[in-house]
């Protein structure tokens, strides 16, 4: 057998368990008895509580766990959830800023570059003759002047001296 | 803030607008002309209808006749082709563009003889015409035009 503790020998006094010899020794061990006896009272107190409610809490678990979850909604901080919120937001308009900057960038690039690149619709600039040659062995009498119709807005190579050729030659 | 996004919208929709303006096809249209008066069998070309006046200012005659003809459409205006009749023909050699024009190598040809070489910058607004040999009692003109 072993020795009790004295706390294993108060919850027996208190639940009424303790008799004869033991229930004297320990009685003779207690300090001071009338506080003993009133915390022995405030506890079985507490115990018929327990047991009046013990019909509303049959379902201690769910209970518990609704009770758990709707600590937690209310505990989570409001301020952290609005400011993963706004970072995220933040990111997704400073992602969203940063494409239609590069967007406005690279259209503006490529119109500067292609614009240099085209020739205008409106080209004021007349035609020019850069070079000319007749080879001198097949037409030896041929004489190129060149010459701009401004009124017209043409420009003419006229070459004089070629060998003239049978009416043959206009055919298709 | 809330003036950016429709301030970049304008400046995009400006962007692609000038971008897709400044892109346009550009076809240079080649052509063997025989320059006559005599009476006219056929009508005359729409490509030679718009200088048509020009071209009777120029040499006298009152009919142009269409022998030979190409059209080409520059895409990186480095291109060549040809324009041919049966005895005649005119190689292009586009080497691109520049100064809004084309810089072309030109040469006329009848049958395997090299009549005239030359080089011109062929400016969009300006049609080049060149006075080629006489032909029975005509006279062969060749016109390059970008249209």
């Amino acid at each position: 057998m072993f020795m009790k503790t004295f706390e294993e020998k108060w919850t027996a006094w208190v639940d009424d368990q303790l008799t004869g010899r033991e229930l004297s020794e320990f009685l003779a061990s207690l300090p001071d008895r009338a506080a003993a006896e009133a915390e022995k009272q405030n506890a079985k107190q507490v115990g018929s509580l327990l047991r009046d409610q013990a019909m509303a809490l049959s379902n201690a678990d769910f209970f518990s766990h609704q009770l758990r979850e709707r600590l937690d909604r209310e505990n989570v901080p409001v301020r952290s959830e609005v400011d993963a919120m706004q970072a995220g937001w933040w990111t997704i308009r400073r992602l969203l800023w940063g494409g239609i900057t590069s967007l406005a960038v690279f259209a503006i690039c490529t119109v500067l570059v292609f614009h240099d690149r085209t020739p205008s619709s409106q080209s004021q600039y007349l035609t020019q003759i850069l070079e000319y040659r007749v080879d001198p062995t097949v037409s030896p009498n041929a004489t190129i002047s060149m010459f701009e119709k401004k009124d017209d807005h043409v420009t003419v190579l006229w070459v004089d001296g070629l060998q003239s050729l049978p009416p043959e030659y206009a055919a298709k | 803030m809330r003036l950016r996004l429709p301030l970049l919208i304008a400046i995009l929709s400006v962007a692609f607008s000038i971008g897709g303006a400044s892109l346009p096809e550009q076809t240079v249209w080649s052509g063997l002309i025989i320059a006559t008066n005599s009476p006219p069998t056929e009508p005359t070309p729409a490509e030679v209808t718009q200088i048509e006046g020009t071209l009777r200012k120029l040499f006298g005659y009152s009919q142009f006749q269409l022998i030979g003809e190409a059209r080409k459409t520059l895409k990186t205006g480095e291109e060549d082709w040809l324009a041919t009749s049966k005895y005649f023909s005119l190689h292009v050699d586009s080497r691109g563009e520049k100064a809004d024009a084309y810089v072309l190598n030109l040469k006329l040809f009848q049958e395997q003889k090299l009549l005239l070489e030359t080089k011109a910058r062929l400016s969009k607004a300006s049609p080049l015409v060149i006075r080629g040999p006489q032909v029975g009692d005509g006279q062969l003109v060749i016109v390059l035009v970008v249209q």
